[in-house]
């Protein structure tokens, strides 16, 4: 099948094309973005080339009639949260994976249990989480129910990739740690972590994007204070202006961000791995 | 001498599989222990067992007359060297030795000073003085093996146990790694027990070789009684050195076998096994004239392989049957067969084993 | 007894092999060996009691919640725990709530029909045509980095795509395609189905791509020694072990499509309500209760959606 030249060559234009059709909506937002402002509409042709609406997300130029976006603090908000989602799931998706390294009972049911998490849809999680809070008359917040849904979603994606990692991991280091008389939780902060951290750190990532991004289950779950999507989604009832593409050409390159920032962690611990660097902390 | 370690009726299965079967076995103090069985034999559940790494499903093993039942691995004081040696990956040579030193349950040692002594001690000990700043990935396949060692032996452990360690190096390496864990032993005087499937590991290393077969102990004895006298053909042919007839004996010194009748002792009757060493072989051309000098069969010469010490021809007998003839190269003097001529391989009577079912 | 003796004599590798194969079965014991000591499952219990209970409290107890506040009575503004069936009768009398349940299983099945159209083609140039795992990667990362921005932005940026004064309207009417610009690209099911899709496609090709990649290459050039033609060798080999991939990928698809409501809602103009929008109106309005009913509906449907892909794959095998 591979020497087909004709269709290889067929396919791979189709890619290509299907290669385009994945970023076009992010070409459109991003030339989008430098429409002339304040009067500039969020269509095309480009009136003029200019970074108004990126000062105006900043609160650089002077009042018009386009409302500045409220994202402020639903920045700090949607970054802490990632942030405590984060540390959540990986720390539940670690321990769970490493339950279902031994084999017992009921671990098809823990399995999809854990799941579930990814499969039911935001919005009836969210729906559900809501309905619970009133009744028990708690009240919902970005910090409380949210971070709850949020975890939810994001656990089982940490329990996949820790499960993939310990399919992949040599207990045969772990055995010779006991046998020197180390006990299995030191052996586990001085083994087996060491060795399953690249797996953390793409648990990490996925949390964390997964998180920062997350609208349906947090529509119902944050309560009053919005997060950074809620906040964008507030935007769509009323009129849309450049600024919020602007705002997504910013995000995305924050996104990027993070992502050299797990690039960078990655090969340093992939490095460290293999340099074998001589350690003298004596403790 | 007393028993440092003594398994009692160790029974250990997987699934429906039964790994060990009612296996005891004891283990002097200061003994060398070869567990010689072929695959699937249990011998490295055996190892496990005592390691701590598996629990039997029934028996019990004794550490010094206590029990090991509720006591977990990394309280046992028992080392153990896998195959893959498993070392940790993440840390230089010098820490893989340190490890267990410094992060032991039982009094890890702090004293940074008296760590690199005990450490560069134990590496001078294996010949990795110069070793220690490597990673685990800068070494070969042989120093991976010292490491391994010597990260076992700084614990200072009441037995040693190993699992083909010397199974992932080449032929070479393996022959002075033997050497080497031979003096190591002697400088020590720790309770080994390596665990193979080569018998002439097994042989050449062990004080004492217990075979082991289907879980269960098949002979355990000094190398020079399991080479000689096998208990078993089973245990024979593990030995990888005995011709081996199928047939049966009537009483009457006869062993008939397809297209043969061998002569043998004239005790024992029925089906069974008839087992001549390689190198109790004597070639003659065929049809021989002395056939009154012994017993024997005739069979077709197909190649032979020399391996310095020694020689080995390959015939074809009776029944497509590939029999082997081994010279000693120090008291016999290599001959020349022509492939395809027949020749007369005879043996006397009493150096052929029969083991009746 | 003494064949396995015959066949090992000439090669000399009689005791390496048997070690080899020793290596092998006893690390097959270790695997199954994960028998527990009664500490070993505690500590088995100790490490799933915190994950197990999280989705036991937050996610089992509130779909629960959700099914019971379904029949309770709905006040203008508030409910109240009395159980009816009001709510239920009010979704199937209505022809509007009706219709947005139909609508969602339509919009769903052309979106798993439009992602797999347009991503096994790409999913096949992937994992069968590009035969270097590292190029593999980086074309699979090419298809997923999109998704670093802002999924609400990124559905926003099919407006000026296909609005009146769209991009698409524009690049036709320079080709002379069109004279006057096409207005139903946008607010209309065509647009929110434009948006899924292109936000969905790629959880179609990952798991084909790489169900396709696992094929072993000798496979198919044996079949084309035997005269097999491409087409026939397609259909009798790749695709059906490619099977696998796609019933992953319409999980994923299928989960995602049938709960959306924030493509709808960005794209549609309103105009397209599915099954998600309907329950954030509802709740919007402080209907609870109807909301509830909503939810068990969407939650009633996925479930068989799911149940039914799942008699073809073990989930547990393929993630």
């Amino acid at each position: 099948m591979g020497n087909r030249p004709f269709l290889r060559s067929a396919l791979a234009f189709y890619t290509l094309l299907f290669i385009s059709f994945l970023y076009a909506p992010f070409v459109v937002l991003g030339i989008l973005s430098f429409q002339a402002g304040p009067e500039g509409g969020p269509q095309f042709p480009i009136i003029e080339w200019s970074v108004y609406w990126y000062e105006h997300i900043f609160g650089l130029t002077p009042p018009s009639r386009v409302a500045p976006l409220p994202i402020g603090e639903a920045l700090i908000r949607s970054l802490s949260l990632a942030f405590m989602t984060m540390v959540t799931s990986t720390v539940l998706g670690t321990m769970t994976a490493q339950a279902f390294r031994r084999r017992f009972k009921g671990s098809g049911f823990v399995f999809y249990l854990v799941v579930l998490g990814m499969i039911v849809p935001g919005v009836l999680v969210g729906l559900g989480l809501a309905l619970v809070a009133n009744n028990l008359g708690i009240s919902r917040t970005w910090w409380g129910t949210a971070y709850v849904a949020h975890v939810l979603y994001t656990f089982p994606f940490a329990f996949l990739v820790m499960l993939a990692i310990f399919n992949r991991f040599d207990r045969s280091v772990e055995e010779a740690a006991w046998s020197l008389g180390v006990t299995p939780m030191r052996t586990f902060r001085k083994v087996t972590f060491p060795l399953i951290f690249p797996g953390v750190l793409s648990s990490m990532l996925f949390a964390f994007t997964l998180s920062y991004d997350e609208f349906p289950r947090t529509l119902f779950a944050a309560g009053a204070d919005l997060t950074l999507p809620l906040a964008i989604y507030g935007t769509f009832s009323v009129e849309i202006h450049p600024n919020i593409f602007a705002f997504g050409v910013l995000t995305t390159l924050f996104s990027f961000s993070i992502l050299a920032v797990y690039g960078i962690l990655m090969s340093l611990s992939v490095r460290r791995a293999r340099r074998a660097s001589i350690q003298e902390d004596i403790e | 001498m007393t028993a440092v370690l003594e398994l009692k009726n160790v029974t250990k299965r997987f699934g429906g599989e039964v790994a060990l079967d009612r296996l005891s076995i004891a283990l002097e103090a200061n003994e060398y222990i070869s567990l010689l069985g072929p695959s699937g034999s249990g011998k490295s559940t055996l190892l496990r067992i005592i390691a701590g790494f598996e629990k039997p499903d029934a028996g019990d093993v004794l550490l010094e007359g206590r029990s090991l039942a509720q006591v977990p691995a990394y309280r046992r004081g028992i080392g153990f060297v896998s195959q893959g040696f498993a070392l940790f990956p993440h840390l230089s040579v010098f820490e893989n030795v340190a490890f267990g030193l410094r992060n032991r349950e039982d009094d890890p040692l702090r004293d940074g000073a008296a760590l690199r002594r005990r450490v560069d001690e134990m590496l001078g000990l294996v010949g990795l003085a110069d070793l220690g700043d490597r990673g685990t990935d800068q070494i070969s396949g042989g120093q991976k093996q010292r490491v391994a060692l010597a990260r076992t032996l700084v614990a200072d452990p009441k037995i040693i146990l190993l699992d083909e360690p010397l199974g992932a190096l080449d032929a070479n390496l393996r022959t002075r790694m033997r050497v080497e864990l031979r003096r190591i032993r002697q400088q020590l005087g720790i309770t080994f027990v390596h665990v193979t499937g080569n018998e002439d590991e097994a042989l050449a290393m062990g004080d004492r070789v217990a075979v082991l077969d289907r879980g269960r102990l098949a002979q355990i004895s000094d190398p020079d009684s399991v080479y000689n006298r096998p208990e078993s053909a089973r245990v024979a042919k593990f030995l990888n050195c005995y011709n081996m007839f199928e047939g049966r004996c009537d009483g009457d010194g006869v062993f008939q076998t397809s297209g043969a009748s061998l002569s043998c002792s004239p005790d024992g009757a029925g089906p069974g096994m008839y087992c001549v060493r390689f190198d109790k072989i004597k070639v003659t051309p065929a049809p021989a004239a002395s056939q009154a000098a012994g017993t024997g069969i005739q069979a077709t010469f197909i190649t032979s392989e020399y391996s310095g010490p020694r020689i080995t021809y390959f015939f074809r007998g009776p029944g497509e049957k590939v029999l082997e003839v081994e010279y000693h190269l120090s008291h016999q003097r290599p001959e020349e067969f022509s492939v395809g001529d027949e020749y007369w391989l005879s043996w006397l009577p009493d150096e052929a084993l029969v083991y009746f079912q | 007894m003494d064949a396995s003796r015959d066949s090992n004599a000439l090669s000399d590798g009689g005791s390496e092999r048997a070690t080899a194969e020793s290596v092998r079965t006893e690390q097959a014991a270790r695997q199954q060996a994960r028998s527990g000591t009664s500490s070993a499952r505690s500590t088995t219990a100790m490490l799933l009691a915190p994950g197990t209970i999280w989705m036991l409290l937050f996610l089992v107890v509130p779909m629960l919640m959700m099914v019971y506040v379904s029949f309770w009575t709905q006040k203008t503004f508030s409910i109240e725990p009395t159980l009816t069936v009001q709510s239920w009768v009010a979704f199937f009398s209505s022809e509007t709530y009706f219709a947005a349940l139909l609508r969602t299983i339509k919009i769903w099945l052309i979106v798993l029909a439009t992602t797999f159209a347009l991503g096994y083609p790409t999913a096949l140039f992937i994992g069968l045509f590009i035969k270097n795992k590292t190029l593999q990667t980086i074309v699979l990362v090419l298809c997923v980095v999109p998704f670093w921005t802002s999924f609400l932005i990124r559905v926003l940026a099919w407006r000026p795509m296909l609005g009146k004064e769209g991009a698409v309207n524009i690049v036709l009417e320079k080709l002379g395609l069109i004279s006057e610009p096409i207005e139903v690209l946008l607010f209309t099911e065509f647009s929110v189905v434009v948006g899924m899709t292109q936000i969905y496609v790629v959880f179609m090709v990952g798991p084909i791509a790489f169900m396709l990649s696992r094929i072993d290459p000798s496979l198919i050039e044996a079949a084309r020694d035997l005269g097999a033609g491409t087409w026939r060798i397609f259909r009798t080999i790749i695709f059906p072990l490619s099977l696998p991939g796609v019933v992953v990928g319409a999980i994923f698809v299928s989960v995602m499509v049938l709960g959306e409501f924030a493509t709808s809602a960005a794209l549609s103009g309103r105009k397209v309500n599915l099954l998600g929008n309907i329950i954030v109106t509802q709740v919007g309005s402080l209907k609870w209760a109807f909301a509830a009913v909503v939810g068990v509906i969407l939650t009633a449907v996925m479930a068989v959606v799911i149940a039914a892909l799942l008699r073809f794959v073990d989930l547990r095998k393929e993630l």
